[in-house]
Formats: structure tokens, sequence, C-alpha cells
């Protein structure tokens, strides 16, 4: 390679990488992004979760609405299953919905978990079930991300805390 | 025969069939056309090699631009950023050499096809070491984020949508390159080489399909997914429609017939002149120096696909080759009868005026490398005294188109010298190296003079290096190879 070349080669590459670089670092704090995306994309919007406006999830707010929540006697707390806001991410939607019954957590299903691609659904079937289980056991949507699951395990507990929200919990 | 040996010093070593060496007037204008022409031709070299250099950084902005780097805090983050970025760079350097061996006329042009494709078999190895650990790091770095052992992880990956097909690309492209190494690559006849070569198209195919699918980084709706898939089709229109649909356009429409096969020297040398005819060649734009591929299409031959320089410049709807019976497929150039018909892919090559940098010029060849200087020295244009030819020949005034060379180089005013005898250590006969003979003393001012070299591969080598050593730039030096 001549060193014409090379000045050019070095000058074309640095300034491709630098751009690069300044895209990458304006939108990579996950929780900006998600953030971002939330307010963009198919969220419900708001708390009002269980009265249910995102599409796709009707089947889950017809189950909430349709008679599954039963007054419980001395807690604030109705029985029942309240989906959560639909969250967007860069690497899919995520939705889970929370059971409730005698005043306690119960059970965590998602409905939508990240699946814009191959490793997307990997990471997502892998923190599902750690993230279910840590929120049965703390009872409640404070609970520490999977790692390697940053995006799934922010949007998760996102959507999760609006279901309890809903729920009243 | 009016032979004169060239000095007194230096009888029987070297001989001056034709001088012109006294017709040289003055000379030329400083800003010499060759030179504006090399200085045009070295800016389109140095703007290709540095486009190649930036689709390779291209790859890895893309990376960065998704946010790649934020990911490399922890250790397994670490090893999946960098597998990702390895397979993005050996990708790009895959569609790379794709477009080098595409016979792109731009590429073509600037750097010729035998320097196009000695990168591409430079990148080859590289490349599949980019590529192995593209896989090796991924399945460490999953394994590490998932926390689960390399062998789950192997197995996840195993059923995770489009990974065995990329595999199967992976094998594909593992068996191209190791046939292609030079120790493996002797051991196959060329065909059988070139079947095996033409699986890299399917080892592309298969790995393209997770490179969508798996990462986040090509996502539907991405930038940087119509990137990557408009730099895929274009490198793969290019093959299509240089190395597959030019070629064949250009054999249906000239219909190039063989016209006439002569011998050239002693019948058991097995040198055959071969002449075409065809409708509208002047349209190939072929000139003295350049090669084509040609395919003899008889019912043993057609598959075997020859590169042969002209050995004559292009002139009234004919074009001439000059070959020698070497490979397997030279053999049975003499028994093809006139009237067979001719594929041709071509030309290719800047041995030829499109290379010139200086007004002066030096041709040096040694056996069948006759050919290509024979009809450059035809095309080229100088002046009276401004060429020189020299011939390693057998003996002073035997030699493949000798005859030729002698009525052109009388008619243009070029000097033509036979250094004939037993090889010596160098590119000489043994006789002149001891006599101290050099490119210099031949040509007095070669180092103001491009200097054109064909002949067998160590030969060449020998004549380039003392070229460099008289102190001649790179782009005066024009060598190609033609062995594959």
């Amino acid at each position: 390679m001549r060193a014409r070349a090379f000045v050019i080669a070095s000058a074309a590459s640095a300034a491709v990488l630098l751009t690069g670089w300044q895209l990458g670092t304006a939108g990579t704090d996950p929780a900006a992004t998600t953030a971002s995306n939330g307010g963009t994309s198919k969220t419900t919007g708001g708390t009002d979760a269980s009265s249910g406006s995102s599409s796709g999830t009707t089947d889950a707010t017809d189950a909430a609405a349709t008679g599954s929540t039963t007054q419980q006697a001395g807690s604030g707390v109705a029985d029942g299953t309240y989906p959560g806001t639909t969250v967007g991410t860069r690497f899919g939607d995520v939705q889970v919905q929370v059971t409730i019954s005698g005043g306690a957590i119960t059970d965590v299903t998602p409905l939508q978990l990240t699946d814009h691609d191959g490793r997307s659904v990997s990471i997502s079937n892998r923190a599902a079930p750690i993230l279910r289980d840590e929120v049965l056991q703390s009872q409640s949507a404070s609970v520490s991300f999977v790692s390697g699951a940053t995006y799934t395990s922010d949007a998760y507990v996102q959507s999760l805390q609006a279901a309890l929200d809903a729920a009243g919990f | 025969m009016g032979v004169d040996s060239l000095g007194a010093d230096h009888v029987h070593m070297a001989f001056l069939l034709h001088d012109a060496r006294g017709l040289e007037r003055g000379s030329r204008e400083i800003a010499a056309p060759e030179r504006r022409r090399a200085a045009r031709r070295l800016w389109r070299v140095d703007l290709l090699q540095a486009a190649a250099v930036a689709t390779v950084a291209m790859a890895v902005a893309l990376f960065l631009a998704d946010g790649g780097a934020a990911g490399i805090g922890d250790p397994g983050g670490a090893l999946t950023a960098l597998g990702i970025v390895t397979g993005l760079i050996a990708t790009d350097l895959v569609l790379v050499m794709l477009v080098l061996a595409a016979r792109v006329p731009l590429i073509e042009r600037s750097v010729g096809q035998d320097a196009a494709m000695g990168l591409h078999r430079r990148l080859g190895k590289p490349v599949l070491v980019l590529l192995l650990a593209h896989t090796v790091l991924l399945v460490a770095g999953y394994a590490v984020a998932d926390g689960s052992g390399l062998i789950g992880e192997v197995v996840s990956l195993w059923n995770t949508p489009d990974i065995p097909l990329a595999l199967l690309g992976l094998g594909l492209f593992v068996a191209v390159v190791v046939t292609s190494l030079v120790a493996v690559r002797r051991r196959f006849r060329y065909e059988v080489w070139h079947g095996i070569h033409l699986l890299v198209y399917g080892a592309v195919l298969g790995a393209l399909p997770h490179q969508f699918s798996l990462g986040g980084l090509f996502a539907e709706g991405t930038w940087q997914r119509w990137y990557w898939l408009l730099l895929t089709i274009a490198a793969f229109a290019a093959v299509v429609v240089y190395r597959f649909g030019v070629p064949v356009y250009r054999t249906l429409r000239h219909r190039l017939v063989v016209e006439a096969v002569e011998p050239v020297g002693p019948v058991g040398d097995g040198v055959v002149s071969i002449r075409l005819r065809g409708d509208d060649l002047e349209r190939l734009g072929a000139t003295g120096g350049q090669f084509f591929v040609w395919r003899f299409l008889t019912r043993g031959q057609w598959w075997q696909a020859h590169p042969y320089s002209l050995s004559a410049a292009p002139r009234g709807g004919a074009l001439r080759i000059t070959a020698r019976a070497l490979g397997r497929g030279s053999a049975g150039l003499a028994s093809i009868r006139p009237g067979t018909r001719v594929a041709l892919e071509g030309p290719y090559g800047i041995f030829s005026e499109a290379s010139r940098s200086r007004s002066r010029l030096v041709l040096v060849a040694a056996g069948i490398g006759v050919t290509p200087v024979r009809s450059l020295l035809e095309s080229a244009r100088f002046r009276p005294g401004e060429a020189t030819v020299l011939l390693r020949t057998r003996s002073v005034d035997e030699g493949w188109l000798l005859e030729e060379l002698r009525e052109l180089c009388r008619a243009r005013g070029a000097t033509l010298i036979t250094i004939p005898g037993a090889r010596g250590a160098g590119w000489l006969s043994a006789d002149a190296e001891q006599q101290g003979l050099s490119l210099k003393e031949f040509a007095p001012s070669v180092v103001d003079s491009d200097v054109y070299v064909c002949g067998p591969l160590g030969w060449s080598e020998a004549v380039v290096a003392e070229a460099r050593a008289a102190g001649l730039r790179p782009e005066q030096i024009h060598h190609e190879r033609f062995d594959w």
C-alpha cells in the first residue's frame, strides 16, 4: 500500500469509526433507551393496564375483566390476574401478567418477551424463570437484573410494576 | 543476418539483432502523457485500497453505532462483542474478496487482475482465522453470559434457527481456503480446484440468514440492516454481472471462431499460434499485452479455461494468441480444428498501455513470455529509439516469434537484444552474468523507463529485483503472473 493510500484509508476509517462511536454512545444507556422506546412504542401508557388498551393483549385484559377478580376480605388487593403494560425495547416488546391470590404474588407469566432475533429469544427464555423466582421471593418488582439480559430484565420489571399498580398491590 | 555482438567486451553473451539506440532525439516534454496517465491510475488504486479498508472500518462502526461498546464491561460481554466484531470484519472481507475476483472493470483498469487476485489470495487465510475466532468467541461469550458450560452453549446454539446453516457455510469456507493453500492446490487440476472454489457462494449464502436473525444488530428497521443487505447484494451483483454475464454476452455477441492453428518454431516445442475471427472485435477494447480466458468449445475441451495473452495487437476483426503446450489443458491445443467456436472472458490485465508511466519502454521476456511482449510492442506508444526489447533465447537468433519481433523493431525503431545460453543464477545467461552484464548495460536509460517483464515466475522475480535495485519506482515495473 502506498503512503497516500494509507493516509486516505486511515482518515476515512477514523472518521467512520468515530461517527459510529458517537452514534453508539448517544443511546447506549439501556434505561434511557427503554424509557424512550416505552414512551413511543405500543405501550398502553399510564398504569391503567387492567383496562387494557394495548393491541394483542385483549385476551389477557378480558381475563382480568371477566370475573376472575374477587374481592379478598381484609386486604385491599383483589385476587386475580393483572396484565402489565407492554414495554418496547430494541430487542422486542415485553409484557408480563401477575397473578395475585390471598394478597400475595403467586405467579408471574410472561405474555410477550424480547424476540426480535434468535439470540434475544434464548436470552429471554433464560432470564424469565430467574426473574419470576426473584419476584415471588421478594413479593415486589424490586429485583436485581439478570446479567446478560439487561434490556429484558428492565422491561420485565417495568411491565410488572404497572401490573402491580393496577392491582393496587 | 546482421547479428552484432553487444560491445567488444561482451562477445557471444548478448546480441543486438536490431539497433535503434541512436534514433532517440532530445527529451520529450516533462509532463509526458504517460506520466499523467500513471498519476490518474495511481489515484484510482489508492482510492480503491482506501475504500476497501474503509468498508472494514464501516463494519466495526455498525457495531459501535448500535451501542455495541457498552457491553464490554463484563467478561461475557467483552467476548461476545469481540466475537461479533470478528464476524463482521470477516464477512466484510469475504465480500471484498468476491469483488476482487469479480473482474469489475474499474478494478481491472486500475490494478489489473493479477494484483487484484494477489490480494484476494492473501486475504483467504486471515479471513478463515477471523471466522473461526468469531465462532469460538461467541460460544465462549454466550456461555459466560448465560452461566452455562461450553457444551451446553454449543447444544443451545445448535438448536437456534439458522445456526446449523451458518456452520455448514463455515465448513464450506474451510474447504475452499484449505484447497487454495499453495501446497494443497497443486494436487488438484485447475477445474477441480475451481469447482470446489465455487462452493464459496454457498458458504456466503449459508452464513447470511444468521447474520440477520441471530444478533439484534441487523434487526428489522435498522439502517445497519439496509447497509449490510446492500453490501451483500452489490458484491454478488458484481460477480453475476462481470464474472458471468459479461463473458456470456461477449461470447454470444462476437461469435469467435478459430480461423487457423499454426505451429511456431520447431514442432517439438509444442508452440502454436491460433488465429481467431469474430464480429465487432474492436468493441472488446483489447490492446496488446492483455489476455483473455479462452474456452475452445469442442466436446473434450469446453470445460477447460485457458488464460492466454494476445500475441498480436487486435486488428481488423482478428485476434491471435500464441501458446505452449505446458499444462495438461494446453496439450490439446494443436488438435484444435479451424471452425471451432470459442468462448472468451476478458480482456484482462494491465500489462499494457494502461499502466504506462514513462515515455521510454524496456520489454524483457523469456520463453513463451514473449507473447504479450510481442503484442505490447505493436500497441505501445513510443518514438524511435525509446524502446528496447530483451529476450532470453535458446540461441542467438532462435526464439518463438523472434522474426516477427525483429520486423516490428525495424518498423518502429526499437532495439532488439537476445541473450542466449545456459541459465545463470539470476535472469541472465551464465555467460552474460560472468561478464557483469545488467539491465542498465542493455538499456542505459532504464531508470527512466517502464519495464515490462514476462516469463517464468522465478526468472521474472529476478528481473524485477534488479529493476528495483536499479532505482525504478514500483509504478515503472510491470509484471503479471499467469499461473493459478
